[in-house]
């Protein structure tokens, strides 16, 4: 047993250690906690832990097999997403206990705070007081026991798992329905507390999900595929995607579910052009040897950051969204080429863990597939808020696509049409998410990157937000970004188009005098390197994309990802069109088409006479339309004739 | 974005450390907010009115303004004093506060005004502040704070916390959240005659609960009306000469959290924060639920 006192050591220094006498396998008593957050977060070790006093937010976040006692009280999120052991809270805990958890035991002796359980997915919360309300808010499977009263909206919106109440089931949330209890139960339930020494004699209820919001009744009629290159010209007010979109309504008498991006006209890259004439620019093949293109992404605050051969990572697609082939395909093709590849809201896949020499795992709001192993080997975390093809939604996934390997992988039931939460559990403002911030760096010892991914709306206010939170970098997707499914609603209407996110990130920026030590990368439609280089010059770090790569990899831009027979085997779990799918082949193919990207990048950098992509600025731009120039503030080429006081009036 | 304190010494005489208990409490949760940190501290209340303004670095026509203010509305003054970017005027005053402060506010910015009640803020941290403005200093009865990060506003001195009620004396409030019917709110004060002098609308509850107070209800009164009325998500805390309360939206989107003695009764944000004033104790603490409140007056 070693005893650790924090008013000696920093969080930090103290979950070191916890670590290395873990590690050996050594007990760990923790004096003079005064109810600081993040104790024991990342603890991969089972070894026991105990706290004598309260702790704060997070407590034994993030671990997996180790067994903690808090004599006294907790905060917010305590056993945030553990997979295996146990938390004994001796007296209460703050909202959201349990919140996400994987299997382990919960255990509060006293009261709990609301949402109890929020996205948890399998595991025991045992509340031997009352809950506040919402308790098993959006649960996914486990088991939560309230000995006291249950409090208010008891199960809002459960997929699964099991809720039992021996008080007052104060009222029911949206999707929950009370129900016989199981001849097993309360012979489980027992065991249960007895194994934690907690006496209980009474009768309980059961709040199960009443299955009336799970699946949509009606899917999208299979159509004939109209390709997004179609879809997305320019047309009159009726046209053939207005009338299919009615076709769809008239059939399904709800909104409309579909993949891929906003596909209308809207403000892009191709309304600006390079200042000088760039009529050489494709001549000299030696660019690449004359231009400096690599760039380091994250390592604000001292982590290791990505290092990129060229400014470009593979923007976020998820396994599950995409089939295991293609994520593989996209994971290889990162490697040949030198940059990053990103897992996308699915959870890490091993293949894609050995493929890709840099992978970025990102952490969703319903955490699906989130685990500790697999942050402490990724190469950076990203915390979705949102994306461009839908601010403000969280994921969706189709029951098409949930296989038993997904299933298990993200820890949700098969069968359902899956929906994730629109916010986190445990970020409802920004002072929780520098909160939220600082456990993924204490579970990962500081070493690697945290970034934010966040779809373009309100872009000036929400950069000052990461910036003062502490990002080492922020991922920022326009409208014209693409979604395997979404709301066409959302889809096509909300959020800013690309070019103006950008601008309006660096304005933001700008006004609070932000150094450039946190980076900015930019997404959302972006096709390829002559506009990864304006984006560069108007003032991006790096940029992202998607869309390009999976139609390098095969994809036709037919608009049916949610759908979930992809022909090509893509956007698909099918295995009939999985196995169609080449990812070795793919994977070069994707790799070429970067290759091509690099060289415009190295092409126009190099023609404009700079030897460093980074040294484009926005004064080699010109904007060829009004509203462009309206939007970024580049001088407008044509421009304006002041016909009254010009020459020609003389004449 | 923020993070709240307040501290209430039941039976204070006014020698307690009231300054250096809310600069712990803040300094322990300055992480969900550096942007600016602001302090409401009271003493036994006197004959004076206390009137703090911000005048910036260059105040001396602000300065001269608000004498002639004062002497305008028959206001004595007995003594001032330049702090940081603010100026401190006593003065004797029996007219109405109400027009009197709406009066001062064409001078500088009252950010404080009341026979007990001293309003200190600024940009920077706890210990920024405490530097520029000996906060650690103050001995007193009682008093709230808060961190603040701006999201949606500039940072300057006059958006920080507390925000004084403007037009009344020793009300002042800290507020986490947001208000969503403010500007519906705002307008029918506005057509009753009250005057705001920000575009926070955490400003709107202070005035709000400072009527109530005024057309005699109790501050508990007040404290349920305020849940009942404002729209949004909030965990606020306000302040008048001999009281502390709370208020708590019925979502608990925003967290609270409370320690009460025999000796004294603590609300912040987080435990970390109450925990500073105990160190190396496990507190007995209590989470407020979700659309309540409570007040606490101190023994006279």
């Amino acid at each position: 047993m070693a005893t650790l006192d924090l008013s000696t050591l920093s969080i930090t220094e103290a979950n070191e250690r916890i670590r290395t006498l873990g590690e050996q396998g050594t007990d760990i008593e923790i004096i003079n906690p005064d109810a600081r957050h993040h104790i024991g977060v990342g603890l991969t070790a089972p070894v026991n832990v105990k706290v004598k006093g309260s702790a704060g937010y997070f407590c034994a976040g993030l671990s997996d097999g180790a067994s903690f006692e808090i004599e006294h009280n907790v905060g917010w999120a305590v056993g945030d997403n553990m997979y295996a052991g146990s938390v004994i809270v001796g007296g209460n805990a703050g909202a959201i206990p349990g919140v996400a958890i994987r299997g382990a035991d919960i255990v509060v002796k006293g009261n709990m705070g609301s949402r109890a359980g929020q996205v948890m997915k399998a595991g025991n919360l045992i509340c031997a007081g009352n809950s506040n309300f919402m308790a098993g808010y959006m649960m996914y499977g486990g088991r939560i026991v309230i000995l006291g009263n249950s409090g208010e909206q008891v199960g809002q919106d459960m997929t699964a798992g099991e809720i039992f109440v021996a008080g007052d089931v104060q009222s029911l949330g949206a999707d929950a329905m009370l129900t016989d209890l199981d001849s097993t139960d309360t012979d489980e339930i027992r065991a249960l507390l007895d194994k934690y020494e907690i006496s209980f004699k009474g009768a309980l209820q059961k709040v199960v999900n009443a299955g009336t919001k799970l699946r949509y009744a009606k899917q999208e009629p299979r159509t004939r595929p109209q390709p997004f290159f179609v879809s997305s010209g320019r047309s009159d007010y009726w046209n053939a995607k207005v009338q299919e979109d009615i076709f769809i309504k008239a059939g399904t008498g709800r909104y409309r579910i579909r993949g891929y991006g906003a596909s209308k006209p809207m403000a892009h890259f191709n309304d600006i052009a390079f200042r000088k004439d760039l009529s050489h620019a494709g001549n000299d093949a030696d660019a690449l040897t004359r231009v400096n293109l690599e760039t380091k992404i994250g390592g604000r605050y001292g982590a290791k950051p990505l290092s990129l051969s060229m400014p470009v990572q593979i923007a976020p697609m998820s396994f599950g969204a995409l089939s295991k082939k293609s994520k593989i395909a996209l994971a290889t093709a990162s490697r040949m080429s030198g940059i990053s590849e990103n897992t996308g809201e699915g959870g890490m896949l091993e293949e894609a863990r050995q493929e890709a020499d840099q992978l970025v795992f990102q952490c969703l709001s319903g955490r699906l597939g989130w685990n500790i192993k697999d942050m402490q080997r990724a190469d950076g975390l990203e915390i979705y808020i949102s994306q461009g093809a839908k601010p403000g939604l969280g994921g969706q996934l189709m029951a098409k696509k949930i296989t038993p390997e997904l299933a298990e992988k993200r820890g949700i039931p098969e069968g359902i049409d899956l929906r994730s939460p629109s916010r986190h559990p445990d970020v409802l403002g920004a002072d929780d998410l520098v909160i939220k911030l600082e456990e993924f760096r204490e579970a990962t010892g500081h070493k690697i990157p945290v970034s934010i991914k966040m779809g373009a709306g309100r872009v000036k206010d929400d950069i000052k937000i990461a910036y003062k939170d502490g990002f080492d970098y922020v991922a920022l997707d326009g409208l014209q970004g693409s979604t395997g499914a979404a709301s066409t609603e959302v889809l096509e209407n909300v959020g800013i188009p690309t070019v103006g996110a950008l601008i309006e990130a660096k304005l933001g920026l700008a006004e609070i005098e932000a150094g450039d030590d946190m980076q900015l990368v930019i997404m959302g439609g972006i096709k390829d390197g002559i506009d990864a280089a304006k984006a560069i010059a108007l003032g991006a770090d790096a940029v992202a994309m998607g869309t390009a790569a999976i139609i390098a990899g095969g994809c036709i831009a037919c608009m049916q990802c949610h759908v979930g027979t992809c022909p090509v085997g893509i956007a698909t779990q099918d295995p009939e069109h999985t196995d169609r799918y080449d990812n070795a082949q793919e994977a070069l193919n994707i790799h070429r088409f970067l290759e091509g990207v690099r060289w415009q990048m190295a092409a126009i950098t190099d023609a404009l006479g700079y030897d460093d992509i980074h040294k484009l600025s926005p004064d080699d731009l010109v904007a060829l339309t009004p509203e462009a120039a309206a939007i970024t503030g580049l001088e407008y080429v044509p421009g304006h004739v002041d016909l009254q006081n010009s020459a020609l009036k003389k004449a | 974005m923020c993070g709240i304190a307040g501290i209430l010494y039941k039976n204070s005489q006014g020698a307690e450390p009231v300054g250096q208990s809310l600069i712990s409490m803040l300094d322990g949760c300055q992480h969900r907010g550096e942007d600016s940190t602001g302090f409401a501290m009271y003493r036994p209340e006197d004959n004076h009115l206390h009137l703090r303004f911000i005048v910036g670095d260059d105040g001396e026509a602000a300065i001269e303004h608000i004498k002639s203010i004062l002497a305008e509305h028959g206001a004595t003054l007995l003594s001032d004093e330049r702090l940081g970017k603010s100026y401190r005027a006593n003065v004797a005053f029996e007219g109405d506060i109400q027009d009197f402060t709406y009066a001062l506010e064409n001078a500088a910015k009252l950010i404080s005004a009341g026979y007990a009640l001293d309003i200190i803020k600024d940009e920077g941290t706890a210990k920024d502040v405490d530097d520029a403005y000996a906060v650690n200093g103050f001995a007193g009865t009682h008093g709230i704070g808060h961190v603040r990060l701006a999201t949606e506003s500039e940072v300057k001195p006059e958006a920080a916390h507390p925000f004084l009620a403007t037009g009344f004396a020793d009300v002042a409030i800290v507020h986490n959240g947001q208000i969503t019917n403010y500007w519906k709110m705002r307008r029918r004060m506005e057509r009753r005659g009250f005057k705001f002098r920000t575009d926070n609308d955490s400003e709107l509850i202070a005035v709000y609960l400072a009527d109530h107070l005024k057309n005699g209800h109790t501050l508990e009164t007040a404290l349920q009306e305020a849940i009942d009325t404002l729209d949004g998500t909030f965990s606020f805390l306000v302040s008048t000469k001999d009281e502390i309360g709370y208020a708590k939206d019925h979502l608990a989107a925003k967290p609270m959290v409370l320690v009460e003695t025999d000796d004294l009764i603590a609300i912040a944000s987080e435990e970390v924060s109450l925990n500073r004033l105990f160190p190396g104790t496990a507190l007995t603490t209590t989470e407020p639920a979700p659309g309540t409140f409570k007040t606490w007056q101190r023994s006279i």
